[in-house]
């Protein structure tokens, strides 16, 4: 039991590599992520956890970074958006975002790609109620979330008759 | 939006957090899934200068008793609770209730035992007030209240889902404190008062639930009512447990309960005494349904106002008790 | 001619890549070292005198670098519209006055946020707060605290005008009289925001030499640079605005921004890169909403439904200072006499300063709010007259080649086939009118059926006013696009790609975009005028065109051949029916370097709406021409009324458009998803809540934006009115700002269609639904 105030250096597992930084307690995974680490990927829409636009899976999990303590992360497989794609090629979520169309200014869409992501590993043939389930807290202004939908569909595997 | 500067400690045990909180003072805060406390730092609304963590402490998994009662760890995620199979086959209605909460995301994160400790809200408290409503309202230690100008009390709402399910589960709720563990029914961790909803005192920490035994025959349902299912707090929502007779259509005991209409969740005594012994038939459903909205008036809240809450309750209750009785529909 | 190659394909977008990857930089991902961060002072009253301002103990706090208050700026003003009638009124950072909350009073750049916030701590502002006003009928009142000074040429007889728009023709009074029925209703609509996912932000960084460098989350950078350097007093030369991508604007991210200013001024007085980025708080509360309209409308029309007579008197709500106030006020006039033939008009438009935020244009800017009231009222007018709605709507749309009042024309409307595609696509007849409570009915769900037309304009004069687009060629005969255009969502470069892979016959993937800097690309009109597909598309068409045509002089030089007998196919030009006799790009632009001086091969291209027009019409009598391209649009709305809860769900939407032709169809669709979404927001949930110039509701919670939950199937039928042409000017329409207006009023429509309830307000809440059933 070490209490502690002030910078510490801590150690996070990102996308497969470990990340020290020196953080201080107060300091959320989100501000890590993006002022430290160069990881910009996650967005800070709203910082209270009511956008979904900071998503990053936790040991697979969706998480919010703007609610996490950096200082609390340190056990976890973190995976950022960054770590879904290896160089140029893309992961299949991806590429379904891509050809429904479902990407416009794009800021809600690493949080909605990684949320895809997890509910797809989670279950292969996800429901429509399901689907509306893992997307319900990612707000999105510009598409109406129609081709969101399509894409996801089209990930899983689950949209007929498409090409 | 900032978080205050806090010294950090991460506790090993419920216990060690237990006694670190009852060391500290009103400035320290414990944080589980964080969800609720760190928007309360972000707005302001508590300054702590120190943070006990509690993510190195490990939920332990449901237990089933040997007298069938089954008892849930304060820590439980509401994502664990919602897909738990065992959950889902001995208390759907709670299963139903966590499923409802928030998003996916926050669900990976919040606690059982951070739903029920949640503070009461409002409108004009739930947001930062660097130029806007800067004089402190009475939740916030200041005088006056901003959603009724000329009123002398608090009008914050308690609004966590899993409540109204635990409490007609009749679950008592295990606490961890200075003076060891004490065992309450849930509702005693209620007080109704919106300046602190909690009867928890200092270093006090809810660390299980223990949901009783199931009986042979129940009906159970859950409803979270708003206008964006998914996403947002309910305007109001309900839960309904009814233990019913061998031929599954009289009701024995009833138990149903209302989250958001006021600081606490409240049961509608009156209407659970009208439906004991009766044939739980649609009049009756829709009776008890009346009985429950004229026993419980609603705090107008978020920009709901009383009639519409009361006429939403009445609605609800209805239809948890429809859907509860759907099972048993004979066919 | 043969089908085009690349416009009208599905096109997948250019920056789809980095932005699935989440390597896309938004302003809030640049961050040049040695940031400071940046925090704005705000008033927390809605009107009062400042009588002083004491900074001394922010500025000596340690990690401070810079505090700026308004007499640290050139006390230059500015304004969305700056007329010699609409002069422009508001302060980058508050003088001697507040007049609103939120205001901005001063502000920090420190080494970190928690500094920034402490320095905010040590201003003192001592203020005398004024009695203040908050509805814009009791601010019209000549006994109203007066907001700003009085212009009596536009206030008289009223008080606090911001502005007035006066128009018609023909004589109302005498219509109305000639009427068989005449019908006066007032609908009111209610404030709402934006809501773009990516919070305001800036980072401004001043270099060693003074020149400023910015990101900025915007709607186009040229207006944003021209109004930063002329508060700044410093040249356009002196300020850079540089491309990054935007998270959304809808119209809320147009002119200049208090925290724009703000941040280039700390900059340079700190001599370091400083960002700004508004707290999400801060957006729903202090940062401009849309326009809250109270429309009047009273019509007459003969019993076959022929509209004679129409008097619009309407009241914006505009907030403290004059914003877009002034210009929503024209948009109405515009947006209430487009669609339908009307003999005669009486338009009044006010724009009334109240001490709530100053307001910008929201999506469709008027268009939702007027289509609200004409369409819901001549639902009304059918009803009572025994018509049927669609065909009192075909009676009196517009037809192909009309010309309207202001002497512009419609061209190729496809109103009527909109109307009747939409009516066909949906079995509108076959459902309408069904869906009233019947006695006994155990089902509490109601499904109703209602339509609503409307227009837009695509492209009109407003500062930039034009758009020119480069294209270079790279000696391997792949090219370069050098636009100002921005992408904030819609796909700006990648329809602009299109355009020119189409002129040049160059595969997209060989087409790089430069886009968005005030530096490297030629001026752009913005994202935010409805003119992107016609006139930058336009622009980009005659920049590639200058460049095929230099290719085909090459060509025929080399080839010795007729100009006329040589085609573009494949980067390589051939003379037709002779394959063999074919030299690639490459192999020109060498032969070019040989031959000719080595010219490289640049295009420039330039359009303008209305290039003999000079200017914009007068926003204060509409007199002038408008626009040369409209679009038109029908959409029907099939609605779920549960009758229990008041809740109702948008089933189905279905939007029948005239947009000329689609350049990439599947950012159309897009584009008429989002707006299917946003309408439905406007419907049913969403609401700004203020009190006494203060936001209840200031977060994503509490402002209820569509989640996937409220996703309504929205289908699409293209009604095609125009053609791409080769070398020839296109008149594609504007996809991006129509599909709002029509669907609410639609929504509004089925609703009564379902529960006999008819609403006069937005939003059509739950409660008010069961008020309407007379459930509570």
């Amino acid at each position: 039991m070490d209490e502690y105030i002030g910078k510490k250096l801590i150690q996070l597992k990102i996308n497969g590599e470990r990340f020290s930084a020196a953080a201080e307690p107060h300091e959320t995974l989100l501000e890590v992520l993006r002022n430290r680490l160069g990881l910009t990927g996650a967005k800070a829409g709203c910082d209270v956890g009511e956008c979904g636009a900071c998503t990053v899976l936790m040991d697979g999990k969706p998480v919010l970074a703007c609610l996490l303590l950096a200082v609390d992360c340190q056990q976890a497989e973190i995976t950022t958006i960054e770590g879904l794609s290896q160089g140029r090629e893309l992961a299949s979520v991806q590429e379904a975002f891509l050809a429904e169309g479902a990407v416009q200014c794009g800021f809600c869409t690493p949080g909605m790609v990684l949320a895809t992501s997890a509910l797809l590993t989670q279950s292969i043939r996800p429901s429509e109620e399901d689907i509306k389930r893992a997307l319900a807290g990612h707000l999105c202004r510009c598409t109406g979330y129609n081709k969101i939908f399509a894409a996801v569909q089209r990930a899983a595997g689950t949209d007929r008759g498409k090409a | 939006m900032l978080l205050p500067k806090f010294s950090y400690v991460k506790a090993a045990s419920l216990g060690e957090a237990s006694r670190l909180l009852a060391a500290g003072d009103r400035k320290t805060c414990l944080a589980a899934g964080g969800t609720e406390l760190l928007p309360r730092m972000k707005y302001g609304l508590v300054r702590p200068e120190k943070v006990i963590s509690l993510k190195g402490v490990a939920a332990a998994a449901p237990e089933r008793a040997a007298d069938g009662s089954i008892r849930l760890d304060a820590l439980m995620t509401l994502s664990a609770a919602a897909a738990s199979s065992l959950i889902q086959a001995h208390a759907p209605v709670l299963a139903a209730a966590a499923a409802a909460v928030g998003s996916s995301e926050i669900r990976n994160m919040a606690t059982l035992g951070g739903n029920l400790c949640q503070e009461s809200r409002c409108l004009y408290y739930n947001q930062p007030h660097d130029f806007q409503f800067t004089m402190p309202c009475f939740k916030r230690g200041g005088d006056c209240c901003y959603f009724i100008p000329e009123g002398k009390k608090c009008r914050a709402v308690y609004m966590a889902d899993t409540a109204p399910a635990f409490i007609c589960l009749g679950a008592e709720v295990h606490i961890v404190g200075p003076r060891g563990v004490r065992r309450i029914p849930l509702e005693g961790l209620y007080r109704n008062d919106p300046l602190q909803p909690l009867t928890l005192s200092a270093g006090e920490i809810l660390s299980g639930i223990l949901i009783p035994a199931r009986p042979a025959h129940r009906a159970e349902a859950f409803a979270k009512f708003s206008w964006r299912p998914g996403f947002e707090f309910s305007a109001v929502s309900v839960a309904a447990v009814l233990n019913l007779a061998e031929d599954r259509q009289t009701c024995r005991h009833a138990r149903i309960a209302a989250g958001s209409l006021a600081a606490a969740p409240l049961r509608s005594p009156k209407a659970e005494a009208a439906l004991k012994d009766k044939r739980l038939s649609t009049e009756a459903i829709a009776a008890a349904a009346d009985q429950a909205a004229r026993e419980i008036r609603p705090v107008p809240h978020h920009g709901y106002t009383r009639a519409y809450l009361r006429e939403c309750h009445r609605v609800q209750v209805r239809r948890v008790l429809s859907t509860a009785m759907r099972p048993f529909a004979k066919t | 001619m043969s089908a085009p190659d690349y416009v009208g394909k599905r096109v997948l977008r250019k920056d789809g890549p980095v932005k699935v990857t989440g390597r896309a930089k938004y302003t809030v991902d640049m961050q040049p070292g040695g940031l400071l961060t940046g925090r704005i002072l705000r008033s927390p009253h809605p009107h009062a005198r400042i009588l002083n301002i004491d900074t001394t103990r922010a500025s000596k706090l340690a990690g401070v670098k810079a505090v700026i208050t308004a007499r640290d700026t050139p006390g230059i003003k500015h304004g969305f519209v700056e007329t010699p009638r609409y002069p422009a009124d508001q302060w980058p950072l508050a003088a001697d006055r507040v007049r609103y909350v939120g205001e901005e009073i001063a502000a920090v750049a420190a080494v970190d946020s928690h500094v920034a916030a402490e320095a905010l701590a040590l201003i003192r502002v001592e203020y005398e707060p004024l009695p203040a006003v908050f509805d814009p009928e009791a601010a019209m009142a000549p006994d109203a605290p007066d907001i700003h000074p009085r212009n009596s040429r536009i206030t008289d007889p009223f008080n606090n005008i911001a502005g007035k728009t006066e128009s018609g023709w023909g004589d109302v009074a005498e219509g109305f009289a000639r009427s068989d029925y005449v019908r006066e209703d007032r609908f009111r609509s209610h404030l709402r925001t934006h809501g773009y996912l990516e919070p305001q932000a800036t980072v401004a960084d001043c270099g060693a030499g003074g020149k400023l460098n910015i990101w900025t989350s915007s709607q186009g950078p040229f207006i944003k640079r021209a109004k930063l350097a002329r508060t700044l007093g410093l040249s356009q030369a002196a300020v850079r605005i540089q491309h990054a991508y935007v998270g959304g604007a809808f119209g809320g991210k147009i002119d200049l921004f208090a925290h724009e200013f703000c941040a280039a001024l700390l900059s340079l007085k700190s001599g370091r890169p400083v960002k700004i980025e508004a707290s999400r708080d801060e957006i729903f509360s202090a940062y401009r909403h849309g326009q809250p309209l109270i429309v009047d409308l009273k019509t007459g029309v003969k019993k076959d439904g022929s509209l004679l007579a129409q008097q619009i008197r309407i009241i914006n709500n505009c907030g403290a200072y004059r914003g877009s106030g002034v210009v929503v006020i024209f948009l109405s006039w515009g947006f209430a006499m487009l669609p339908y033939r009307l003999p005669n008009l009486a338009y009044e438009g006010f724009a009334v300063y109240t001490n709530n935020p100053v307001r910008a244009p929201q999506r469709g800017h008027g268009a939702p709010q007027v289509r609200f009231a004409v369409e819901s009222q001549l639902d009304m007018i059918a009803a009572e007259l025994g018509l049927d709605p669609i065909g009192i709507r075909l009676k009196n749309a517009r037809r192909p080649g009309e010309t309207l009042p202001n002497g512009d024309n419609v061209h190729n409307c496809g109103l009527i086939p909109c109307i009747q595609k939409a009516v066909e696509h949906t079995g509108f007849h076959q459902k309408y009118g069904r869906g009233r409570p019947t006695a006994g009915a155990k089902d509490p769900l109601r499904r109703g059926i209602g339509i609503g037309v409307s227009a837009y304009f695509s492209g009109s004069l407003i500062y930039p006013n034009s758009s020119s687009v480069v294209v270079k060629m790279n000696d391997d005969g792949s090219a370069t696009l050098l636009t100002g255009a921005l992408d904030i969502g819609q796909g700006a470069e990648t329809i602009l790609c299109q355009i020119v892979a189409e002129e040049l016959k160059i595969p997209l993937e060989e087409i790089e975009v430069l886009a968005a800097d005030t530096e490297t690309t030629p001026v752009d009109i913005g994202s935010w005028i409805s003119g992107n597909a016609y006139v930058t598309g336009n622009a980009a068409r005659e920049a590639a065109s200058v460049v095929r045509r230099k290719l085909l002089e090459l060509a025929a030089e080399e080839l010795e051949a007729n100009p006329d007998d040589l085609v573009a196919s494949d980067k390589s030009v051939y003379v037709t029916g002779s394959s063999d006799r074919r030299l690639s790009y490459a192999e020109l632009i060498a032969a070019g370097i040989r031959r000719r001086r080595g010219d490289p091969l640049i295009g420039e291209g330039h359009w303008r709406t209305l290039r003999d027009v000079p200017y914009h019409p007068s926003l204060a009598t509409t007199k002038g021409r408008w626009s040369e391209n409209y679009a038109f649009d029908a959409q029907v709305a099939e609605v779920e009324v549960d009758t229990d809860t008041g809740v109702v769900r948008l089933v189905r939407a279905v939007t029948a458009h005239d947009c000329g032709f689609p350049i990439n169809p599947l950012l159309v669709e897009g584009q008429i998803d989002g707006q299917v979404s946003m309408a439905l927001g406007h419907a049913f949930m969403e609401e700004v809540r203020m009190q006494s110039g203060r936001t209840l509701n200031p977060s994503f919670l509490e402002y209820r934006m569509p989640t996937i939950y409220q996703m309504a199937a929205s289908e699409h039928i293209d009604v095609i009115t125009e053609s791409y042409q080769k070398d020839r000017p296109f008149r594609t329409k504007e996809v991006g700002e129509g599909y709002v207006s029509a669907i609410l009023a639609a929504i509004a429509n089925a609703i009564y269609d379902a529960v006999g309830v008819r609403l006069f307000e937005t939003p059509f809440t739950p409660e008010k639904i069961l008020k309407g059933l007379g459930k509570i």
